[in-house]
């Protein structure tokens, strides 16, 4: 429903900054995180752009004034972006030359907000670098800028895009016939980087003269880069690529020149030809006779030279010649003739392979896009060992069943490795497990030793990194440290986190080489379209008194089990089973879970049930005809797909957290048959209970779909419902043995579900008095197992060997 | 008149009555209506302003110096259509425009108002004395076109605009137009500094198209008129006599009185004329006065292009296509401003600027009618609906937030003996329909305040049996 809620309690320019700080800091919380993890990110990065207006007037309506500080072209008509002095960037989507300036915008900016026809984009240290890397050049972004914008640059924007770009993207660690090479067209840079007595320990000199080498030892190459192949180049079965213009264009993309030509001769002409400039070097690089200079350096000091060089301002990109390894055997895996990739896959692919080598970055697509498909794909490309790291045992089997479908890779040369599945790993091309199987620090069993072992001595060509935002980077340095891969392929849905650390992942994989519009994507049919709609379920005047006194996790539960809210639940999943939809209810609360799951007679799913039961319950949740209802917990947030589901149903959740909405809704995005008949084709819900703290988190959570378009519905009532015969809790008699049984509960069903994978959760600290803390406000008794298992886990290790 | 509304006029709000011509005249005392009969001008808009039937009488009875029978003039339309003639003749004699006179022989008829029937001759057929403003001049050294003029208009109108929302980017406007604002109810005395205020009708007001303001300001202003020493009479034929004026040509103001050319100084402060200089000796009528009757007022040139400018995004995001600081005032009164760039203003509804707009008086149906009203082209495009259903209805929702409470008057009960007591008076209250709220636990119950007598008369006769 609602914006997010802003207080103008603050009348400075904070306003903002303020905005970032109402994040949710408790979802997933990396508190491993420390200054060390700033380390790996160059000064530059640090820069906030966002700063650089606080000295914008602010006019008589509160308003940042930014007309003194640009100036409106006469023909801003044709022109579609306004640049702010503080990096937002808003984009006319009805404009002539949108999709140009849309493609632009994509690489050098992160979108902020893409609703239906002004889009916000906002200029980052992060997206700067991410286009540098992919082959923008300073002069270019600045220039394109220019003319696309209605209005003149401010001068801070200007100076922030040098200072990002001008250091950055100008060295590559290439790794060519398995030798580290330092390598950047500009041999001045590479002079600067050889001064530095770090650097030139790290170098690797060779006594042999070659007559390539200059004066300072430099190896000068021309490279006539016609000859490497280009990803979209090969018989992949794409859409169908008109020969002209050299290298290959997404049909959508080189229809466009021409459409522009006829349709709208009003845009500017600046615009089309530097348009055509700039995609040409984007794309034809390889035509260009490109020299370069490099030196070798020595592979045991690889990770100093990278650490060294962000220091001094020079990130390496690391980029993998895969073409050029003779030394990692080749794998035989080609794509199906009969997959086809879509536009945007394409797309997003050929900024990892645009020029022939495989840079290192994050996809981002919606969920139910087809992210396993890329991923299949760029695995295909590189054609050497590869390896898939999944957050799941349901996703690892998911994994394998991808490559299967799009690829030619049969069970011989799929590996598993989780704790359930343990294939073997020796002669197999594509290794698929878990971040927590390779980060496991216990004892392993012999065999997973065995595997972990020759995991570790692989060199890999390829780490496909599924739902790359839930690792902390903790977690994910210990990956990289344990596994050495050429070329790193990071995928996700939403590229954020509520505590704002998913730009590390900038600099611990690379940059976001793509991120897709979900509108467009919808509008297009390629994911579902999903009405979106919040239910209000006002609390009963017994719940809501309990809800008014009493403690903060009995709150949550309190508004959980409302029971308007059940009624709301058991009317929806009787009203879409009867259209012959697949509903799946979602719930982070295990009580709540478990009682409307029971109470309806449905199956469910929560963290301790096993392997087996989940893969038995999804099978007859996708085949059964009986089975039209399943009730999952937070464990199925990510990474379990269940195309056939297409009504979603949220009664309790993580807070305000952004991301868990957009993985849920993710988990119906994929696009449904009949996609075109009707308005929609998939169902959101979130049953609110009234007057609850759940409001306000109901509405920080839906800030980032809205953000991308989505429109939510409220309904305040369900029609139909009161006629509805034998609903549940219909009586105050029914809710107020609803209400003891709530009562009665313990602390800890009052609670979320705990996963292990994600982390303890912070402390909280409570101000209560001895019998509240030890639980004697409730009339109830309750001895449970698990604290007296903890109890002994806090004794001192000594202890602990003698009492156990 | 017309009698079909235009959809502008659907955003009219309850509170502000926007009255045209018809309405404000048949206000009017007969014997004023008379003196204003005697201007040729006011006869002819009168008569225009008329619905087409009563012009039609009108014209058949111009010439005739003798009462008609009633039977005969509604012989003149269809039967079938008796509801209109009826609408009709209640028109033409609120206006005073005939009056009824009985024919030798005791038939009830009608004849023309003789003031009116002379002087709407005079205006179809020529002479009487000639208008005031139709002196001859000589050609103005320095003409001004119609775009000047316009230009010039809007400048000076949105300069009382602009002083009503509290911008102070403008220069201010003179006391007397204060003085108007308050008269009118759009603004009030702050109860702490004695400053005005903008009023829930001045907001009301503010959302109205400029012909619209135009009129009901001038209306007000008339309504101030006789306190100021001026002659009404005299100011609404000046402000016909412009109704009439061709734009674009200069008009001489010889021959006005001094309390006339005040009335026009007045008139050029609002900018409804153009004037160089106080005595310049000439005047040109903008736009705002032309056909300021009757309501079909075109809107200006400028007012044209910059009437579809605001986009609303299913995120609560409102770009506003503008530069103007009153349209930007306006968006400020229920959206949260972000930034400004030289040609787009970009603003946030949110819970809490609605929430202001709705504490000053505004209803939610007035904001989504203004966004409507104005969506940028490419809403109209996309719509229907024009708007994001889910911002409208969102804006609703924080409406109704703030009507969650009922009120109902009511007289306690409480302190019964038994319970028996407590169910047999309550079940008394509920068979009267009085009962509004009753705990049995607190033997507790309200009735309502006319259902009070009732109760406690059987109460005490119910009591007095008990005992």
């Amino acid at each position: 429903m609602g914006p997010p809620k802003r207080f103008k309690k603050d009348t400075d320019r904070g306003k903002w900054k303020k905005r970032k700080e109402d994040h949710d800091p408790d979802y997933v919380n990396d508190e491993d995180y420390n200054e060390n993890d700033a380390e790996g990110i160059p000064d530059a990065a640090k820069n906030d752009v966002e700063k650089q207006d606080e000295g914008a007037l602010e006019d008589e309506f509160g308003a940042k004034d930014y007309r003194s500080q640009m100036i409106l072209k006469t023909d801003n008509i044709s022109r579609p972006l306004w640049v702010a002095p503080n990096g937002h960037i808003f984009l006319e989507s009805f404009s002539p030359v949108y999709k140009h300036a849309h493609d632009f915008l994509i690489a050098i900016s992160e979108p902020v907000c893409r609703p239906e026809h002004l889009h916000e984009y906002k200029l980052t240290a992060y997206s700067l670098y991410a286009a540098v890397s992919v082959g923008l050049q300073t002069h270019d972004i600045i220039e394109y800028l220019k003319r696309l914008s209605k209005t003149s640059i401010p001068d801070g924007i200007i100076e922030f895009i040098k200072l990002c770009t001008l250091s950055y993207g100008k060295v590559k660690l290439v790794l060519k016939h398995n030798k580290y090479f330092i390598e950047s067209p500009f041999p001045e840079v590479l002079q600067k980087l050889l001064k530095d007595p770090v650097i030139q320990n790290c170098r690797l000199r060779k006594n042999i003269e070659d007559e390539t080498k200059d004066k300072d030892g430099l190896i000068t190459s021309v490279l006539n880069k016609n000859k490497a192949p280009q990803f979209g180049a090969k018989s992949l079965p794409i859409v169908n690529q008109p020969a002209s213009g050299g290298a290959p264009t997404v049909s959508n993309d080189s229809a466009t020149p021409n459409q522009t030509n006829i349709e709208e001769i009003a845009i500017p002409e600046d615009i089309t030809t530097f348009y055509d400039k700039i995609d040409k070097e984007d794309e034809d690089e390889e035509e260009q006779q490109l020299k370069t200079v490099s030196f070798e350096v020595n592979q045991e000091k690889i990770e100093v030279i990278q650490k060294r060089c962000i220091e001094l301002e020079h990130p390496l990109l690391a980029e993998y010649d895969f073409r050029n390894d003779s030394v990692n055997p080749d794998i035989n895996i080609d794509l199906k003739p009969s997959t086809v990739l879509r536009p945007y896959q394409e797309k997003s692919l050929r900024k990892m392979f645009g020029n022939g080598r495989a840079r290192s970055g994050v996809i981002v697509l919606p969920c139910g896009a087809g992210k396993s498909l890329v991923g299949v794909t760029a695995c295909c490309t590189v054609r050497k060992r590869a390896l898939v790291l999944c957050n799941s045992g349901v996703s690892v089997e998911q994994w394998k069943q991808q490559f299967k479908m799009w690829s030619t890779a049969d069970d011989s040369m799929i590996c598993r490795f989780t704790s359930e599945a343990k294939d073997k790993p020796m002669g197999c091309g594509i290794l698929v497990t878990t971040y927590s199987m390779i980060t496991h620090t216990q004892k392993r069993s012999w065999e997973a030793e065995q595997t972990m072992r020759w995991l570790q001595d692989q060199e890999w060509g390829i780490m496909v990194l599924d739902e790359v935002h839930t690792i902390p980077a903790k977690m994910f340095r210990r990956v990289l440290t344990l596994v050495q891969s050429h070329c790193k392929l990071g995928l996700t849905a939403t590229l954020l986190r509520e505590d704002d650390k998913i730009a590390d992942l900038n600099f611990l994989i690379g940059p976001k080489l793509y991120e897709a519009n979900w509108l467009e994507l919808q509008k297009r049919g390629f994911i579902a379209r999903v009405q979106c709609a919040e239910v209000w379920c006002p609390m009963t005047p017994e719940f809501y008194r309990e809800y008014l006194g009493c403690k903060m996790t009995r709150k949550l539960l309190l508004y959980v089990m409302n029971p308007n809210k059940f009624r709301a639940c058991q009317y929806l999943i009787r009203y879409h089973e009867r259209r012959g939809d697949k509903t799946i209810v979602f719930s982070d609360n295990v009580f709540a879970l478990k009682h409307y799951a029971i109470k309806m007679n449905k199956p469910y799913i929560y963290g301790p049930t096993s392997q087996s039961e989940r893969i038995q319950i999804l099978q007859n949740f996708k085949y059964n005809m009986k089975v039209n209802t399943i009730f999952v917990s937070k464990v199925a947030d990510t990474s379990f797909d269940l195309p056939e589901a297409n009504v979603l149903i949220q009664i309790s959740s993580h807070g305000g957290s952004r991301r868990q909405e957009a993985q849920r809704l993710g988990r119906i995005l994929r696009a449904k048959k009949g996609a075109i008949a009707e308005e929609y084709n998939a169902f959101f819900y979130t049953l609110v209970s009234q007057d609850t703290m759940e409001m306000n988190y109901s509405r920080r959570r839906q800030r980032f779909l809205v953000n991308q378009g989505y429109a939510y519905k409220v309904i305040t009532k369900l029609a139909g419902m009161s006629d509805e015969p034998d609903m549940m809790y219909k009586t105050r008699d029914e809710q107020g043995q609803l209400l003891q049984q709530v009562l009665s509960a313990n602390d800890t069903d009052a609670d979320e579900e705990k996963i292990p994978g994600e982390g303890p959760r912070p402390m909280i600290r409570k101000a209560g008095n001895m019998a509240s803390l030890s639980g004697a406000d409730d009339a109830v008794y309750y001895e449970y197992k698990k604290s007296a298992a903890s109890s002994t886990a806090n004794k001192h290790p000594l202890f602990k060997k003698f009492r156990t | 008149m017309s009698t079909t509304i235009s959809g502008k006029n659907l955003l009219q709000p309850m509170g502000l009555q926007c009255k045209d011509l018809y309405e404000y005249l048949k206000m009017r005392s007969p014997e004023m209506l008379n003196k204003l009969y005697n201007n040729p001008p006011i006869c002819l808009a009168v008569y225009r302003e008329l619905p087409e039937i009563a012009r039609h009488y009108v014209m058949r009875l111009l010439f005739v110096e003798q009462p008609v029978p009633q039977a005969v003039i509604a012989s003149w339309c269809s039967k079938l259509h008796v509801d209109v003639h009826l609408k009709v003749v209640q028109v033409m004699n609120e206006l005073n425009i005939w009056k009824e006179a009985s024919i030798p022989g005791g038939l009830p008829g009608w004849i023309l108002n003789a003031t009116f029937r002379k002087n709407l001759k005079i205006v179809l057929l020529g002479g009487g004395t000639s208008w005031t403003m139709s002196n001859q001049l000589e050609t103005d050294s320095k003409p001004r076109d119609v775009a000047f003029l316009d230009s010039y208009a809007l400048e000076r109108w949105e300069c009382v605009l602009h002083y009503m929302v509290g911008s102070q980017q403008q220069e201010g406007i003179s006391a007397d137009a204060v003085r108007i604002l308050l008269h009118a109810g759009l603004m009030k005395r702050d109860e702490e500094d004695g400053s005005p205020v903008i009023t829930q009708a001045g907001f009301q007001f503010l959302l109205l198209d400029t012909a619209a303001q135009v009129w009901y300001f001038i209306l007000q202003y008339l309504d101030t008129v006789e306190a100021r020493g001026l002659d009404l009479v005299e100011c609404l034929t000046f402000l016909f006599q412009l109704n009439f004026s061709t734009l674009g040509k200069d008009y001489s103001t010889q021959g006005m009185m001094s309390g006339l050319l005040t009335f026009l100084q007045h008139l050029r402060e609002f900018g409804l004329v153009y004037q160089r200089k106080r005595k310049a000796g000439r005047f040109y009528p903008t736009r705002l006065a032309l056909n300021i009757a009757t309501g079909q007022n075109k809107p200006l040139s400028r007012d044209l292009e910059k009437e579809r400018y605001i986009v609303v995004e299913t995120n609560y995001r409102v770009y506003a296509y503008t530069n103007s600081n009153l349209q930007v005032a306006l968006i400020g009164l229920f959206c949260e401003l972000l930034y400004r760039f030289p040609n787009l203003v970009v603003a946030i509804l949110t819970r809490d600027s609605v929430r202001q707009a709705l504490k000053s008086g505004i209803t939610a149906s007035q904001i989504v009618g203004y966004l409507n009203q104005h969506a940028h082209n490419k809403m109209i495009e996309a719509g229907p609906p024009t708007l994001p259903p889910t911002i409208v209805d969102q804006i609703k929702l924080w409406e109704n937030e703030r009507n969650r409470f009922i009120f109902s008057e009511g007289v306690l009960y409480s302190q019964f003996h038994s319970q028996t007591d407590f169910e047999v008076l309550r079940d008394h209250a509920v068979s009267l329909g009085v009962l509004i709220w009753q705990s049995e636990r607190k033997r507790t119950m309200v009735v309502t305040k006319a259902g009070h007598d009732d109760v406690k008369k059987f109460w005490k006769r119910y009591s007095k049996g008990a005992n």
